[in-house]
């Protein structure tokens, strides 16, 4: 019986102790980040050393499944708490945009990087991009698609996943085929594979462990998780896709960052901005593990990094329609898989 | 005495005022969207119902394999004199204490499994835990007497004794495990990779939420909550219908000292769970720590000490704020659950229609919290909470251990209520005419005998509360936060770490659970206590 009492004692013991904890002391900058947490905050703490500016860091997680930042900054719209929003991707940047959740801003860095990675607006900016790719096994011969429809050949087909395009990179990208050939024609494409024998997996990086592994001779995925086989030395390769006649090309997807409306650190949010878009940090994304492709024009990078219009064509978007279209294009992508 | 300290009144409306901030006002954003009836959709929607059909299945299967291996792993521990049984009594958490992707993904790598029936598999062993850990305590509550007269009449009506002294607990805890497996959709989304894919309606919950207006996904979830709360009241209706097998204080039976050949198939069935449920998983995201590719020249141990290094530099701090908020949810939890439960408990036992309909209400309005997805909690503790007046609580620990509390709170008023229907009224009456104060009452003659329970109660809350991901995203403080990074790193295919993470997160739990069990074992075998 003693012990009955002493238990609601060491609880109030502890609620006293969280008393005593107080308040988190208030940041001189807020950016939500949805680039992998391991390569963005050592830059955000290089940026906090050179500035003396303290940064609250807030990351996202997408593998399972949560709904993540973007929805974040839209609820709290009323009350913005984040100043930057540093986006892995761009659809869902353009979508913060379009529902007037962001705001201009001009920054010095932002002058050479190329126009199609550029909001005319200034509302965004593109930087340090993923490439859609292929990652197969070099040590059994594969037969490779050069373009997404070779991938529907049941001989092609049979070694070959992709993550289903619900989320995430491979959601983008089925949008932008949605955007070239119609809703029906990447709604086409899907039925076709479904019976092509490609197989789905739940993310870019499940598939990319699959080919490590061996189970699938090749995967539709992004450079990153690409790059990360192939630094952990298994026997595999990158293959660009759609580099063939003119108006075809790869898949680029760039970060994006942007300030956001309403920012209650209007004067560091752009500080940090124009920070981030520098040739130094693209270069850093490049070295790291990630591989980043740089937009800026002369940024060093290692030998592996390949550069689009010099070593692979870059495919024409237009970003803010894929960024209309993601939300009805998921919808119907998930009507047509999630059964 | 003083009147406001032995009548109920002011200590549950402060308690009941607690679960209202907890849980029910970052719910009030969610009501008109939760119950305006487009949920019901569903039920048109031949694809949904398909969807609805297979989750009810796939949870209900995985909830039967839970009681199944729970309650086998608790006999065996608790009423076969098994060798090496209160070690692995005390590794029965761990499952819990993993997301389910992670077991997933052990599983994946021990066995290759794929499809539907990896899923149920998968839910059903990260989910053993809760019937395995409350049908335990049930058995240790059970009277001698009962069991040993029962036993006069024979093995079969012994075991039967046994079996339904452990029932309510069981039930409530495979009820607890369909509703994690039901909101579950990372495990299936996994398995389903090869054709024809299989998927369960917490997918389209997921993709509801997602769109533009943040409320989608609250309506869309109406199934699954009606679904819950269906078998929340089956499963409360079912327990009051038990007799009350258990009381505390006496005598516990003693457990089948049986001969050596049924001491060695009883331990080997015993290890043979374990090994499923624990060691076998455990086992391989312990190896997963040190994998690397074919060509990178450090060995296993070097991977894996680079690994857990990085744990320590990196995820430190993520650390102690996870261990902060889910401790401060189960320190509130642990003084409020008691009376919340007890308000129950009262309601039920007083005749008259209006106040049983008035429990029921009072029954589902507090399960609401932990039926609705997290997200739209998320969601309403935003729109309700993040208000300049509120700045300074918002930004401390107290958002957290609150919402975490108002989420997780129901768990264990459900498993308080069910442990106090256990007490004989009598004990409690007894107090209230000595004049004892009414937390005593709840605390000593309610609870006092079922302490274990109370202390599993806010376990769980805690467990569920350092294991919580979608909350720990969406609102400020909690996003630096254990869940946080390992998912952000399992995403991003950092796989060592990832597997470091867990082995820390486990032993960071195991180890203080552990080192109180041989404390007790200890303070028993000097005849300090009791043991159990």
């Amino acid at each position: 019986m003693r012990a009955s009492l002493r238990a609601p004692r060491i609880a109030a013991g502890a609620l006293l102790c969280g008393l005593a904890a107080g308040c988190a002391p208030s940041p001189d900058l807020v950016v939500y980040c949805s680039l992998d947490q391991e390569f963005s905050e050592p830059l955000i703490a290089e940026f906090e050393r050179a500035t003396g500016l303290e940064v609250d860091a807030q990351f996202d997680v997408e593998r399972n499944k949560t709904v993540g930042m973007v929805q974040r900054i839209r609820v709290e719209a009323g009350n913005p708490r984040a100043d930057v929003f540093w986006n892995n991707e761009i659809a869902h940047t353009l979508r913060l945009k379009d529902a007037g959740l962001t705001e201009a801003f001009e920054p010095a860095n932002a002058a050479t990087l190329p126009e199609a990675y550029r909001d005319p607006q200034h509302h965004w900016h593109g930087f340090a991009a993923r490439a859609r790719v292929l990652l197969y096994r070099t040590d059994r011969p594969v037969r490779l698609p050069r373009s997404l429809d070779e991938m529907l050949d049941p001989e092609i087909a049979r070694g070959g996943a992709l993550a289903k395009p619900l989320t995430g990179t491979t959601l983008t990208h089925f949008t932008v085929l949605a955007e070239q050939r119609g809703r029906e024609g990447a709604l086409d494409w899907l039925r076709r594979a479904e019976r092509s024998g490609l197989r789905w997996g739940s993310g870019n990086a499940d598939v990319m462990r699959g080919v490590a592994r061996g189970e699938f001779d090749w995967c539709l995925t992004d450079t990153d998780d690409a790059a990360k086989a192939i630094q952990d030395g298994y026997p595999v390769a990158i293959a660009w896709l759609d580099q063939g006649p003119p108006g075809s090309g790869t898949l680029l997807i760039p970060n994006t960052v942007a300030i956001l409306r309403g920012a209650p650190h209007r004067a560091a949010a752009e500080r940090f901005v124009n920070w981030l878009l520098s040739p130094a940090v693209e270069a850093r994304l490049a070295a790291s593990p990630s591989r980043q492709i740089p937009l800026h024009p002369g940024v060093a990078v290692p030998d592996d990094v390949r550069l689009p219009g010099r070593d692979f064509a870059p495919l024409d978007v237009n970003w803010p329609a894929v960024a209309r279209a993601i939300e009805a294009c998921e919808k119907e992508f998930r009507a047509l898989l999630v059964d | 005495m003083r009147s406001w300290l032995t009548s109920p009144l002011p200590w549950q409306a402060l308690a009941w005022l607690l679960f209202a901030a907890a849980a029910w006002l970052p719910l009030t954003p969610l009501l008109a969207p939760l119950f305006d009836g487009s949920g019901l959709a569903a039920l048109a929607d031949p694809r949904l119902l398909g969807l609805l059909g297979r989750t009810l299945w796939m949870s209900a299967a995985s909830a039967v394999l839970a009681i199944a291996l729970g309650l086998a792993y608790a006999v065996l521990c608790v009423r076969v004199r098994t060798p090496g049984a209160r070690l692995l009594e005390t590794l029965l958490p761990l499952p819990l204490l993993l997301p389910p992707l992670i077991l997933a993904q052990a599983w994946f790598g021990l066995a290759e499994l794929r499809g539907p029936w990896a899923a149920v598999f998968t839910l059903g062993l990260a989910t053993a835990p809760l019937p395995g850990l409350l049908a335990a305590r049930s058995l240790r509550r059970q009277q001698a007497s009962a069991h040993e007269s029962a036993l006069l009449c024979g093995p079969g009506l012994a075991l039967r004794e046994m079996l339904s002294t452990a029932a309510p607990a069981t039930l409530l805890g495979g009820l607890l495990a369909f509703f994690l497996a039901a909101s579950d959709f990372a495990v299936p989304d996994y398995f389903a990779v090869q054709q024809p894919l299989f998927h369960v309606y917490a997918m389209e919950i997921f993709g509801h939420s997602r769109s533009a207006s943040y409320a989608d996904g609250a309506a869309a979830a109406l199934p699954l909550v009606l679904l819950g709360l269906a078998g929340l009241f089956g499963a409360l209706a079912l327990q009051r219908r038990v007799r009350a097998a258990e009381v505390g204080g006496g005598r516990a039976p003693q457990p089948f000292d049986t001969g050596f050949a049924a001491k060695a198939v009883a331990a080997a069935a015993l290890l043979t769970l374990a090994g499923l449920l624990i060691l076998l998983p455990l086992g391989r995201i312990l190896q997963e720590t040190g994998n690397s590719g074919p060509l990178d020249p450090r060995s296993w141990s070097e991977v894996s000490r680079t690994a857990f290094a990085q744990v320590f530099e990196r995820a430190r701090s993520d650390f102690r704020n996870s261990l902060s908020f889910a401790l401060l949810a189960a320190a509130l939890v642990f003084l409020a659950a008691p009376f919340w439960a007890h308000a129950l408990l009262r309601l039920e036992r007083r005749s008259g229609t209006l106040a049983r309909l008035g429990g029921a209400a009072l029954a589902a309005a507090a399960a609401l919290p932990l039926l609705v997805p997290a997200v739209a909690l998320g969601f309403g503790a935003i729109l309700t909470l993040d208000r300049p007046g509120l700045r300074g609580f918002y930004d401390s620990v107290w958002l957290p251990a609150l919402l975490l509390a108002g989420r997780y709170g129901p768990i264990a008023l459900f498993l308080l209520l069910e442990r106090m229907r256990a007490v004989p009224e009598a004990q409690e009456d007894a107090a209230v005419l000595a004049g004892a104060a009414y937390p005593a009452r709840v605390a000593r003659y309610r609870l006092g005998p079922q302490a274990g329970g109370w202390w599993l109660a806010a376990g769980l809350v805690f467990v569920f509360a350092l294991r919580e991901l979608d909350l720990n995203i969406l609102v400020s403080p909690m996003n630096h936060s254990a869940s946080v990074r390992y998912y952000n790193a399992l995403h991003f295919s950092r796989d060592n770490f990832v597997a470091a993470c867990g082995v820390v997160l486990c032993l960071l739990l195991w180890l203080p659970l552990a080192a109180g069990t041989a404390w007790r074992a200890l303070r028993a075998s000097r005849g300090g206590g009791s043991g159990a």
